[in-house]
C-alpha cells in the first residue's frame, strides 16, 4: 500500500473526521459531567442513606453495570420515547444513556474511595458537631476525589471508548463518520486505521496521565 | 404521558430465535473467556520477560487493545484482516479473534497486578530451593496469581459477556442481533429490548455476586 496516497486520501476527509471527533468529545464531556455528579451522589446515598433509597440506587447501579451499553442505547432511543409518548431528541437520548452508564460505573469508584476513608475521620466530624452538609463537602468529598482520581480517569477512558457505540444508533461521532467514509469510498483500511489511531492517541494519553499521577502524586501523599 | 399497551405475547411467539441468539452469545463468551484466561497469562509473562523485544510486543498489544473501543477493534478486524492476510474466515471466528484478543489484553493486566502483589520473599525462596524458572512459574507464581486475580478476571468476563453484544453490528446472530431483528419485524421494540436487557442482566448478576463473594473470601484469607 502506498503511504503517501493513503495520507493524501485521509487529508481529503480531515473535515468529516474532525466533525466526528468533535461530536465524540462533546458526548463524552457531557456524559462525564452528568455521570460523575450522579456517581458521587449515588455513592454517598449507598454509604449513608435511607434504606429505601439505598435499594433504589443499588438496583440502578446493578442494572447499568449488568447490561450492555448497546442495549441501553437502544432502549433509551426506541423504548423510552414510546413509553413516555414524547419525542426526546437524539442528542438527549445519547447523553442520557452515557451519563447514566457513567454514573453507575463511577459510583463504584467513589464507593471504593469512600470506604478507604478511616472511620476516625467520621468520628471526628461527629465529635466536632459537623452536620452532613458541612462534613460531606469539606471533609469527605476532597479526600474521596483525591483517592478516586485514578479509577475515575480510567472510567473516563471507558466512557470515551464506549461512546463509539452511539454510531450504532446513527449519531455522527468519530466511529460513524469513519464507517460512512469507508463505505462511501470503499477504502476501509486507511480510514478505519486512522479512526482507531485517533481513539488510541487520546485514550493512551489519558492512561499515561493516570499512571503518572498514581506514581508521583499518590505515592508522595501516601494515600 | 402517552398510553402504551404492553404485549409480552410477542416474546413467547419469538422465543426460539431469542434462545438461538442467546446460545451464540454464550458460546462466544465461553470461548473468548477461555482464550482470555490462558492468553492473558501468557501475554503477562511476556510483559514481565527479560527479553526486551518480547516485552515491547506484549506491551504494545495490551495498550492497543485497551486504548481503542472494542467496536473499532471488531470492525477493523472484519474489514482489514482479510485484506492484509488474504484470508477470509467465517464471521463467527473473526468475532472470536477480536473479542478474544480484547479480553486477553485486559486479563494480562489483571494477572500482572496479581503477580506484582506476590511478595519478593517467594521468589527468593524459589531461588534458594533451586527451582527451575518453569517450575517456579507453574507451581509458585501461577496458582497465587490466579487466586489473587480471580475477582478482576471475573469482572472482565462479565464485561466480555456485555461486549459480545457488539458483534450484532457486524451481523452475527447473537442475542442482541436477534433482538434487533425481531424489534424491526414485530414493531414491538419495547417488549423485545426490555426482555433482551433482562436476559443480559440475569446472566451478569449471579456472576457479579460470585465476584463479591470471592473478594470477601480473599480479603479474609489474606487478612
Amino acid at each position: 500500500m502506498d503511504i503517501t496516497a493513503a495520507l493524501g486520501f485521509l487529508w481529503d476527509y480531515r473535515l468529516a473526521l474532525s466533525v466526528g471527533l468533535g461530536n465524540t468529545l462533546h458526548f463524552t464531556a457531557l456524559g462525564l459531567v452528568f455521570g460523575l455528579t450522579i456517581g458521587f451522589v449515588v455513592s454517598v446515598v449507598r454509604q449513608a442513606g435511607h434504606p429505601v433509597l439505598k435499594v433504589i440506587v443499588t438496583t440502578y447501579v446493578e442494572i447499568f453495570r449488568g447490561t450492555p451499553v448497546l442495549i441501553q442505547l437502544f432502549w433509551f432511543f426506541f423504548c423510552l420515547p414510546a413509553i413516555l409518548g414524547v419525542e426526546l431528541g437524539n442528542v438527549f437520548s445519547t447523553v442520557l444513556t452515557l451519563s447514566l452508564y457513567m454514573g453507575a460505573i463511577s459510583s463504584e469508584s467513589f464507593r471504593a474511595a469512600l470506604k478507604a476513608i478511616g472511620a476516625e475521620q467520621r468520628d471526628a466530624c461527629v465529635a466536632l458537631g459537623l452536620p452532613a452538609r458541612v462534613s460531606v463537602p469539606y471533609v469527605i468529598l476532597p479526600q474521596t476525589v483525591l483517592r478516586a482520581v485514578p479509577t475515575l480517569l480510567s472510567n473516563c477512558v471507558t466512557l470515551f471508548k464506549e461512546s463509539a457505540l452511539v454510531s450504532a444508533v446513527g449519531m455522527a461521532d468519530l466511529m460513524y463518520q469513519g464507517q460512512m467514509i469507508a463505505d462511501a469510498t470503499a477504502r476501509p483500511i486507511e480510514i478505519l486505521t486512522a479512526t482507531a489511531l485517533i481513539y488510541f492517541v487520546i485514550a493512551f494519553s489519558v492512561t499515561r496521565i493516570v499512571s503518572f499521577y498514581e506514581r508521583g502524586y499518590l505515592a508522595r501523599m501516601r494515600l | 404521558m402517552g398510553r402504551y399497551t404492553w404485549d409480552f405475547s410477542v416474546i413467547a411467539a419469538n422465543w426460539d430465535p431469542l434462545m438461538a441468539g442467546l446460545a451464540v452469545t454464550l458460546q462466544l463468551t465461553a470461548i473468548c473467556a477461555v482464550i482470555g484466561l490462558v492468553g492473558g497469562f501468557l501475554v503477562c509473562q511476556m510483559v514481565m520477560s527479560r527479553i526486551a523485544p518480547l516485552r515491547w510486543v506484549a506491551i504494545g498489544f495490551i495498550e492497543v487493545f485497551r486504548c481503542t473501543p472494542a467496536l473499532v477493534q471488531i470492525i477493523w478486524i472484519f474489514y482489514c484482516v482479510p485484506f492484509f492476510f488474504g484470508v477470509f474466515y467465517d464471521p463467527f471466528y473473526m468475532a472470536i479473534l477480536a473479542l478474544g484478543m480484547n479480553i486477553t489484553a485486559f486479563n494480562a493486566e489483571a494477572y500482572r497486578a496479581a503477580i506484582q502483589a506476590i511478595p519478593s520473599s517467594h521468589y527468593d525462596a524459589c531461588t534458594a530451593l533451586g527451582l527451575s524458572p518453569l517450575k517456579k512459574t507453574l507451581f509458585v507464581i501461577l496458582p497465587q496469581a490466579v487466586l489473587m486475580a480471580i475477582p478482576v478476571l471475573l469482572t472482565n468476563t462479565i464485561g466480555l459477556l456485555q461486549q459480545t453484544s457488539l458483534v450484532a453490528i457486524v451481523a452475527i446472530a447473537d442475542l442482541m442481533y436477534e433482538g434487533k431483528t425481531l424489534a424491526t419485524q414485530t414493531y414491538r421494540p419495547i417488549e423485545i429490548y426490555t426482555t433482551v436487557a433482562f436476559i443480559y442482566f440475569a446472566l451478569s448478576v449471579p456472576l457479579s455476586q460470585v465476584v463479591g463473594l470471592c473478594e470477601r473470601r480473599l480479603r479474609s484469607r489474606l487478612a
